[in-house]
């Protein structure tokens, strides 16, 4: 068997093994129910929904738990999963194996990754159910305000939940990069939300200094931007879901897919840089 | 000439303490050679470098100076570790897994091919005792299951070498006489076996050789029958003497030119007591319930 077939073995077995340790956690299962909850109950909102009609404020409604929910999983379940390998000392074990550093850390991402993956098709799932229950009651009600026939394209929910997965690679692995030469599960989760509000947040900064001169802020600004990744470009939410026809083309959800797994290789090498170093 | 097992030269490692990263010497210009199909005892109290020195030796950490091989490879690389298997101190494994699911894990991320994999299981398990428990989860075992379990995983994939760091601490003495019987038959196997342990009752009897380490230097290194032997003397061991015949001996001693030190009774190790008297009952509780059961 070559070389890259064992590797690829071994990072599948990782992964399996981290995603079954995920899925065993109280705190996965418990924050799946209440988004799965609130998502339900999201009908019962109504009084906060601002004057857009009922079908955008679910579809908003699921979009923010997902994300919301989503990047606190992410977080912590990364922070977890890979800290538990070092204080429980399973890593000792499993580092003696002839294993590479790099395998164990893609495999935990990849473990990681494959629990949100999970949660993202929960999630779009109940959305869409949601969505699917009120659009067809609505519909009942008001035929004729549905003539061209259901309003809601329910593609778009599961595109818009396979972008925001792929959000969630970027930080698990940035979450990743930063446990690798943290000490405490705490520090690294604190980190990691702050990376995660400046990833989601920078956009403004480009905002505010586009208008700079070139110099030593207009370069400062570009190298920072280059070094967090832009979140803003998955929250397609506004493009996707209502219509005539799907806001966002195959080659723009391929570009933002392309961008968010170089950020995702970008970080687990980084945070091989460190592991690398590490005494365990 | 055979290539050793292991071959340390002058290994050196600091470690960085606090923030002004004053350097703390865990091991210091250590040199060893451990042959192959030889049990051999790393020794010495806590914080002299024994673990550092396996870590080192599996590539976990980094030496700062110096050399360490395993059967001629760096001990650093992967290629070296297929052919190591590792019990860690005080062993913590994934509590969710039996302990089938987590021998069959490590077998398979040690690379063992799939036909064989389950015979390969089964057979280590059996070896450590365990079959009876191996469908249980892990985190119901006990501390010396544990144990045996981690050296099931540390053997799945048939390694030349095992390294065991303290392998019967907190383990009761039944189960680390088990556990030395286990070191016994991996040896006959042909396997090279690298044990440390500061519970030395327990190592004498075990290793081929030893090196006793202290502050990270390596103070005696040896054949155990060797490094403890009092050259100086020897012992009689008589059964059946009368008082008279005790001061005839004593002064064909004197006329031969010898002294004698000292006259006392043979001792048996506490821990040979102990599991004679254990190994005792539970021969004749077998007995009876064979009797009992041949009776209804």
């Amino acid at each position: 068997m070559s070389s890259a077939v064992e590797s690829f073995n071994r990072i599948r077995l990782i992964a399996g093994n981290t995603f079954l340790e995920a899925v065993r956690q109280k705190f996965f299962n418990s924050l799946l129910l209440i988004s799965i909850a609130l998502l339900a109950s999201s009908t019962f909102f109504q009084q906060f929904d601002f004057g857009t009609s009922e079908l955008k404020f679910i579809t908003d409604f699921g979009f923010g738990a997902l994300f919301f929910f989503g990047s606190i999983l992410s977080i912590t379940a990364t922070t977890q999963l890979f800290f538990n390998e070092i204080e429980n000392r399973t890593a000792l074990t499993m580092l003696a194996k002839p294993i590479y550093k790099l395998e164990f850390l893609a495999g935990k991402f990849l473990g990681a990754h494959l629990l949100m993956l999970c949660f993202t098709v929960v999630i779009s799932v109940v959305l869409a159910g949601m969505l699917f229950w009120r659009e067809t009651e609505l519909m009942a009600h008001l035929g004729d305000e549905f003539t061209g026939g259901r309003l809601i394209r329910y593609g778009d929910v599961f595109l818009f939940g396979f972008l925001q997965w792929m959000k969630f690679g970027i930080l698990a692995a940035i979450t990743l990069f930063v446990a690798s030469f943290s000490n405490t599960n705490l520090y690294t989760i604190v980190v990691s939300f702050f990376m995660l509000i400046i990833c989601q947040l920078q956009y403004i900064a480009r905002d505010a200094y586009s208008s700079l001169e070139v110099g030593i802020g207009s370069w400062l600004v570009q190298v920072l931007g280059l070094v967090f990744p832009n979140f803003q470009l998955f929250n397609v939410g506004e493009q996707l879901v209502f219509g005539v026809k799907s806001g966002l083309s195959v080659v723009t959800t391929l570009q933002i897919t392309g961008y968010g797994l170089v950020y995702t290789v970008a970080f687990i090498l980084l945070a091989q840089l460190n592991f690398g170093r590490r005494e365990i | 000439m055979t290539t050793p097992a292991i071959r340390i030269q002058g290994l050196t490692k600091d470690f960085a303490v606090g923030m002004r990263g004053v350097k703390l010497r865990a091991v210091d210009g250590l040199d060893l050679e451990i042959a192959d199909n030889e049990i051999f005892g790393l020794l010495g109290p806590n914080g002299s470098g024994k673990s550092t020195t396996i870590k080192i030796i599996l590539g976990l950490l980094d030496a700062s100076k110096g050399q360490c091989g395993i059967y001629g490879k760096p001990s650093h690389t992967v290629e070296a570790r297929k052919s190591v298997g590792f019990l860690p101190e005080a062993p913590y494994f994934y509590r969710y897994l039996s302990g089938r699911e987590l021998v069959r894990f490590y077998a398979r991320v040690c690379g063992v091919p799939r036909v064989s994999i389950n015979e390969q299981v089964d057979s280590v398990i059996e070896l450590v005792g365990m079959t009876e428990a191996a469908h249980r989860r892990v985190g119901t075992y006990s501390k010396g299951m544990l144990q045996r379990i981690g050296l099931a995983q540390a053997l799945v994939h048939d390694p030349q070498l095992v390294i065991l760091d303290e392998p019967t601490a907190g383990v009761d003495p039944l189960g680390a006489a088990a556990i030395a019987d286990i070191v016994r038959e991996l040896k006959l196997r042909g396997k090279t076996i690298l044990l440390s342990s500061h519970l030395l009752a327990q190592i004498e009897g075990l290793c081929d050789r030893v090196a006793i380490l202290h502050r990270g230097k390596l103070v005696r290194e040896g054949r155990v029958d060797e490094l403890v032997e009092d050259g100086q003397a020897e012992s009689l061991v008589v059964e059946g003497l009368t008082a008279e015949g005790m001061v005839a001996v004593e002064k064909a001693i004197c006329e031969q030119g010898g002294t004698l030190r000292r006259v006392e009774k043979p001792r048996l190790s506490l821990d040979t007591l102990f599991l004679n008297e254990v190994k005792q009952r539970e021969a004749s509780r077998q007995s009876i319930d064979a009797e009992e059961g041949g009776a209804s």
